[in-house]
């Protein structure tokens, strides 16, 4: 073996030695009896200190997935068919409850995105926060006590003393998000998985939030998964950026690559959809119709019904998904458009 | 647009309008006054499309419902083509509102569950009048052709459709009473992005033709850029600037506008790191600070800013300002140069999808 080649294996061994979670083939179904699955095919990696982004459209399957890799869907109706989520040696949708509760706000932590909602109205925020750290941290109260307030300081509340003993309520929405980051980061969890973490805030509260969870995924290295919609906050914090559409990843690759390059039919159409802040460019494109009910979905790909392109093939058959840049690949038969196709005239 | 048409009597007006909530002091208990919205003063004129932007809690849609007098105003006036509605009867009122017509934000809890589509869509035609008998089905039938849905959708019942489906309801529920002018309230924040498109594409369309006023309400800076003629930015309770659209969005002049552009994430990777946040929460609206409402998030802020209200001045060319120091703000150096994140390949495929589309369009047209 030359010296480049020696190289080359050790920097491989090194990048996957880093891979936090790495998903597989994951499939599911709401039902025993459905033809057709929810989630079909899904695999995607995370590596440590990166942001991989979910974006897609509502009932696209990127929250039943995050769920999922939590374990918090409830079994039945939801069935994994098919796949593996490896995360620290461990397939994750193989694991007993208790071995999943273990997991749970500890190495793996979740932020939603109604801060209102998911904090415990009744309890005060020091001690929501607490209860994570002795319980998987097995400290005493005051340990405990103190960790918190490191913890309201890293997410940058102002008088966080003050805070450790206020309730939900006494919070604007910006400031119980963050007590939920806070709460998510307590125990140094190696994989974060955010859904929606800024939807429902202004945006200046927004950006403060954003550039809050960059910081800290700076300082502590925690790989994250980010769900959303909004393509700007993709821009913002993605390294890597998967695009679902009806339960598919129909195109996945580093976010340049995505916002630079995009291939598949759904993702352009997505783009053209979005009003930007510079000049009015005409009318916004617009992807027609809508998601089709699951006992409806085509057999082969997904966005042939509402698809420019989509002749009898991309009904029929499911596309495969070629590598169309540096790990970028998008599941179109006609990718490459101007290539295969070119302007209609 | 808005200069062509400024010597005419503006559709709708609002002068001095001011609405404050609770206040009411019991025995036992007093609820705190929330000076919703204060002072505020704006002329829309017919034919544009006006917006009203800003974070939650700025008053803007209790600016809207006061415009339409959905709410009473606690002061100020309320102007319709020239004639002062505040004071108008509720009969008189009514028949002005086929005139006026608003669409909700949520098209879940916008609609009337136990009816059906059609029912809903003929109620406000039956109200004023506009048709009887066959001829309201016949009206029906035509405004779900109109807003790109099937007539014998009319038949069923909101919850079988989806969300953009809906708003499209709302649409021709609002377009029913052949109104002047239509104030949409977040009309596409609901949506999704692809949906959010076409309700744009099919409000600016409705627009055209049937010549209408639009007051969009909405907190997507994007998108009132993309739909608006003039926007009136608020915060707390206050108009802070009042400007054509795209001088607003090129040179913006209120601290605040500034850091409401600098907030949104732009679809372009690579351009992180490069805005100067606001500190801090908006205050409470019950206990709006005094002088500049913003002084307490602003960067600029001075001694003066904290004791002096400053007016909503006129600085020509249409533009509108509520700052003490914005002369000397606009001397520095502010990079707000707001992007088109449109890449050479994208917009290269985007115009292949749009070709192929719109042969497909031509082949089966359905909406």
């Amino acid at each position: 073996m030359n010296q480049s080649a020696l190289a080359e294996a050790s920097r491989t061994v090194e990048s996957s030695s880093e891979t936090v979670l790495s998903v597989e083939d994951f499939t599911l179904s709401f039902s025993e009896s459905a033809k057709t699955n929810l989630i079909e095919g899904v695999s995607f990696h995370v590596e440590r200190g990166k942001t991989l982004c979910i974006v897609g459209e509502s009932g696209c399957g990127k929250s039943v997935t995050s769920l999922a890799l939590m374990g918090l869907l409830a079994s039945p109706p939801a069935r994994i068919r098919r796949g593996t989520a490896m995360f620290g040696g461990k397939d994750l949708f193989a694991l007993s409850e208790r071995e999943k509760a273990d997991l749970r706000g500890n190495d793996i932590a979740m932020i939603f995105q109604e801060p209102m909602t998911s904090l415990n109205p009744a309890f005060t925020v020091g001690h929501q926060i607490a209860e994570g750290i002795m319980r998987h941290r097995h400290m005493s109260k005051a340990e405990a006590r103190a960790e918190t307030l490191k913890m309201l300081q890293m997410v940058r509340i102002p008088a966080p003393e003050s805070r450790l003993d206020a309730y939900p309520h006494q919070l604007s929405g910006g400031m119980r998000q963050r007590v939920m980051i806070a709460m998510a980061l307590a125990n140094r969890p190696k994989l974060l998985i955010a859904d929606e973490p800024t939807t429902a805030l202004d945006v200046t509260i927004q950006a403060q939030i954003l550039k809050l969870i960059r910081q800290i995924q700076e300082e502590t290295g925690t790989a994250m998964i980010l769900i959303t919609h909004d393509l700007g906050v993709v821009a913002e914090v993605a390294d890597h950026v998967a695009v679902m559409y009806a339960g598919h990843i129909v195109e996945q690759g580093p976010v340049d690559e995505i916002f630079n390059d995009p291939q598949h039919p759904y993702t352009i159409g997505l783009f053209g959809s979005i009003p930007t802040l510079g000049r009015r460019q005409g009318k916004l494109a617009t992807i027609k119709g809508a998601v089709p009910p699951l006992e409806l979905m085509p057999k082969g790909c997904r966005f042939s019904p509402r698809c420019p392109f989509a002749d009898q093939r991309c009904r029929d058959e499911v596309p495969p998904s070629p590598q169309l840049g540096p790990d970028h690949t998008a599941a179109c038969w006609y990718a490459p458009l101007e290539q295969k196709l070119g302007a209609r005239q | 647009m808005s200069e062509t048409v400024q010597h005419t009597t503006p559709i709708i007006e609002g002068r001095n309008l001011a609405k404050r909530f609770g206040g009411k002091k019991g025995l036992f208990h007093s609820s705190p006054t929330v000076y919703a919205v204060n002072d505020v003063s704006i002329a829309v004129w017919p034919g544009e499309t006006f917006a009203i932007v800003g974070e939650s809690g700025c008053g803007k849609s209790t600016l809207a419902r006061l415009l339409l007098r959905l709410i009473e105003p606690s002061d100020g006036d309320v102007l319709y083509q020239g004639k002062d509605i505040t004071k108008l009867s509720a009969s008189d009122m009514r028949s002005l509102r086929s005139e006026m017509q608003i669409i909700f934000q949520d098209p879940f809890a916008s609609l009337n569950p136990r009816m059906t589509v059609g029912s809903i869509i003929a109620e406000p035609i039956r109200l004023h009048g506009l048709a009887k008998g066959k001829a309201v089905d016949d009206r029906v039938a035509e405004l779900l052709r109109i807003v790109g849905l099937r007539p014998e959708y009319a038949d069923r019942y909101p919850h079988e459709f989806s969300g953009g489906q809906r708003q499209r309801i709302g649409v021709a529920r609002a377009l029913a009473g052949q109104p002047k002018l239509i104030i949409g309230d977040e009309p596409v924040s609901a949506l999704d992005v692809s949906i959010q498109a076409q309700v744009i594409n099919l409000l600016e369309d409705l627009k055209e033709q049937f010549g209408l006023t639009l007051i969009i309400v909405a907190h997507d800076l994007a998108v009132i850029r993309h739909m608006s003629d003039r926007v009136a930015v608020m915060y707390l309770g206050e108009v802070v600037e009042l400007s054509p659209v795209d001088p607003l969005y090129e040179k913006p002049l209120h601290p605040y506008t500034q850091t409401l552009l600098d907030a949104i994430p732009v679809p372009v990777p690579g351009h992180r790191e490069k805005r100067s946040l606001a500190r801090g929460d908006v205050p409470s609206p019950t206990n709006p600070p005094p002088g500049c409402r913003f002084h307490t998030r602003c960067p600029f802020a001075l001694q003066k800013c904290r004791e002096v209200h400053p007016p909503l001045e006129d600085v020509g060319g249409g533009r509108f300002v509520a700052c003490h120091l914005w002369r000397e703000i606009q001397e520095q150096d502010h990079p707000s140069a707001p992007l088109d994140g449109t890449s050479p390949k994208l917009a290269e495929r985007l115009e292949i999808y749009r070709s192929y589309q719109s042969a497909k369009e031509k082949n089966s047209p359905v909406g």
